[in-house]
């Protein structure tokens, strides 16, 4: 039922992948998958260097999922191993039900010119054709005819608003504008994922902030799944429905934003987590109190006066909702009736970051 | 010990190895003499068709064009100085010379190239015997290409046809092994087919190596037909020669003059295919 539903909505599903870089890393892939070597052993024993430790991720119909780390975390590199640019040493990698170790060199190209599109950091926009013809690249390769591969091409460049520009080459756009047409190079292929690989790092913070909405927005109303690789949590947050979290090669934690920032998976997290402004991402239902414990502290509120929310809005929007009421406390209503109240204290101790269910919440 | 006896030994059977391949292969470069001599003729008939103000005029045009109004006047009058001087048919027969080595140096230098841009290994074995062939002295090409061809153009074509050689293969393999890196990715994650790799990426991007090669080719060719001219090549070299030796010092400086007119108008015109063909790239 339920659990068969989801497994058909996986579109990519990565089972303990590892890669394991160097001259001796047959050797190496078979200490690890025989006796469990750490990536300490591995570099000590056989000096390998461990790219990618048993990464598992599955990457759903029309999500957007982020993997967030820094440089040498091994991103780049299991991005990599999604469409096969790189070989896995161990580990299956599922995309669409067909497992891509498996498909011959033509089967490959298909996948990948069909289904698996990709967005580089360096753009790679060919500087000898001009931005239609670099948009309508993959559809070249795939023997669309010119007139239609043009028309899908323009279509593209158009939802990048970039309708204007067709005719001119990359060497005179400027940087934003160019990562629109990797962008739209990517969209015009239609493939149902879309690997991201650092694509807005290069990028002033103003246009990148533009360009994530507009990516964000773009895959939502286009149906699309994507892997977007980012060193810069914000962007992770601002974008992913779901985040990963790698460090040294291995995944460290996956949830939503509102999971990585209430409940980061140890100290290395937490540190990330610390700067991020909490504001959009903690909701009602994690700063809420129960009813009961409301009414005890003070007897004389009536909570069916308060102003009402759900358990999904955000502490902005509650501190909105508090300034407009004449108590200092915001009821949480869900199926009709109240399941908690939002105090001050709450709001508070949300944007901090404190636990929640803290002691002294009167 | 004395070792004259094994220098004396490798001159011999050097010698003979040669006679041998003259007596037994003569049907073979009676066949290459007389391919490169009908190239040749073809191109100079085709050159002298025209006058020379035709000529110098289709030259100027051709470098207002590519490059600007003053390098087309300066082009067109230069060219025509070669016949007001009474050079023309010489120069023309230089010019042909220099086109039907330099078509058969690209012909053969360019695939070689591309297959050693792709193949490292080929690549390394490839690079000491042009090593040896762009510093051994060029005159030493004319012996054995007299021997087995006998006096005349064609003997100077197949030597000048070794010379211009390198530079293509070399700029057209670094060209093919210069692809950018993120480029290939993108073919990778496009789903490129290997031809097609070859075809909208990495030949593109060899592009303006592959031109600046056959610039390079076709100035190895220019220094090696005036040395040419001692083996009866006809054309301007054998004037310089033929003035060297009855020391005609005003003959062989108008000579002289007219041979770096051609060359000069030559390299500016492929030079800037070349320039346009990196600007493609920037």
């Amino acid at each position: 039922m339920n659990t068969v539903k989801e497994a058909n909505d996986v579109l990519l599903d990565c089972q303990n992948v590892w890669k394991i870089f160097g001259a001796r890393s047959s050797a190496a892939v078979k200490a690890v998958s025989e006796r469990g070597l750490s990536k300490k052993q591995v570099l000590q024993d056989f000096d390998c260097v461990v790219g990618v430790s048993d990464a598992s991720l599955q990457v759903r119909r029309g999500e957007i999922f982020c993997i967030m780390g820094l440089s040498g975390s091994g991103k780049s590199t299991l991005v990599r191993l999604l469409n096969r640019l790189i070989e896995p040493s161990l580990g299956k990698i599922v995309v669409k039900g067909r497992e891509i170790a498996k498909l011959n060199p033509a089967e490959l190209r298909d996948m990948r010119a069909r289904n698996i599109g990709m967005v580089f950091q360096s753009v790679a926009l060919l500087p000898y054709r001009t931005v239609l013809e670099n948009a309508a690249f993959g559809l070249e390769v795939r023997g669309v005819p010119k007139d239609e591969r043009n028309e899908t091409a323009r279509a593209a460049l158009a939802k990048v608003g970039l309708s204007d520009w067709i005719s001119r080459y990359p060497s005179e756009l400027s940087g934003g504008m160019q990562q629109r047409v990797g962008l739209a190079r990517a969209l015009a292929a239609d493939p149902e994922i879309i690997l991201m690989d650092e694509p807005f790092s290069a990028l002033d913070p103003l246009i990148r902030r533009q360009l994530q909405d507009e990516f964000r927005q773009l895959t939502k109303s286009l149906g699309k799944s994507a892997v977007f690789i980012t060193h810069d949590l914000e962007e992770a947050i601002r974008i992913g429905d779901r985040i990963a979290i790698m460090k040294d090669g291995i995944i460290v934690q996956v949830g939503t934003a509102e999971e990585i920032v209430t409940k980061p998976a140890g100290d290395y997290v937490a540190e990330f987590v610390a700067g991020i402004s909490r504001i959009h991402l903690v909701k009602a239902h994690s700063v809420m109190r129960p009813v009961a414990d409301f009414k005890t502290s003070q007897p004389h509120c009536d909570v069916d006066a308060l102003l009402k929310a759900s358990p999904e809005t955000d502490i902005g929007e509650l501190i909105d909702i508090t300034m407009r009421s004449e108590r200092d406390a915001v009821a949480v209503v869900e199926n009709g009736s109240i399941v908690g109240v939002v105090t001050t204290r709450g709001l508070l101790r949300g944007v901090a970051g404190m636990p929640a269910g803290a002691p002294g919440a009167a | 010990m004395d070792t004259s006896v094994i220098t004396d030994l490798f001159d011999t059977s050097t010698d003979n190895a040669l006679g041998w391949i003259g007596d037994n292969g003569e049907w073979l470069f009676e066949f290459i003499r007389f391919v490169l001599q009908g190239t040749y003729d073809g191109i100079l008939w085709f050159l002298e068709l025209a006058p020379f103000y035709v000529i110098a005029i289709i030259a100027g045009l051709l470098a207002w064009r590519l490059l600007n109004p003053v390098a087309g006047l300066l082009a067109g009058i230069a060219l025509a100085f070669c016949a007001f001087m009474g050079l023309w048919a010489e120069t023309m027969s230089t010019l042909a010379l220099v086109a039907t080595a330099t078509i058969l140096a690209l012909a053969v230098g360019i695939p070689i190239g591309i297959v050693a841009g792709f193949v490292k290994t080929f690549d390394r074995a490839l690079e000491p015997a042009l090593d040896l062939i762009q510093t051994l002295p060029p005159y030493i090409y004319l012996l054995p290409a007299i021997a087995l061809l006998g006096y005349g153009p064609a003997t100077a074509l197949v030597a000048t046809f070794i010379v211009a050689m390198p530079p293509s293969i070399r700029l057209t393999s670094l060209g093919i092994r210069m692809t950018p890196r993120e480029f290939i990715e993108l073919g990778q994650a496009s789903g490129l087919s290997p031809w097609q790799m070859f075809t909208k990426i990495r030949l593109p991007f060899a592009m303006p190596s592959i031109m600046a090669g056959i610039n390079q080719s076709l100035m190895m060719a220019f220094g090696m037909v005036v040395i040419a001219g001692i083996v009866g090549s006809g054309g301007l070299g054998e004037t310089i020669y033929g003035a060297v030796r009855t020391l005609d010092i005003a003959t062989s400086i108008n000579a002289a003059i007219a041979i770096v007119i051609l060359t000069m108008v030559l390299d500016r015109l492929t030079q800037s295919a070349a320039h346009r063909a990196k600007a493609g790239v920037r």
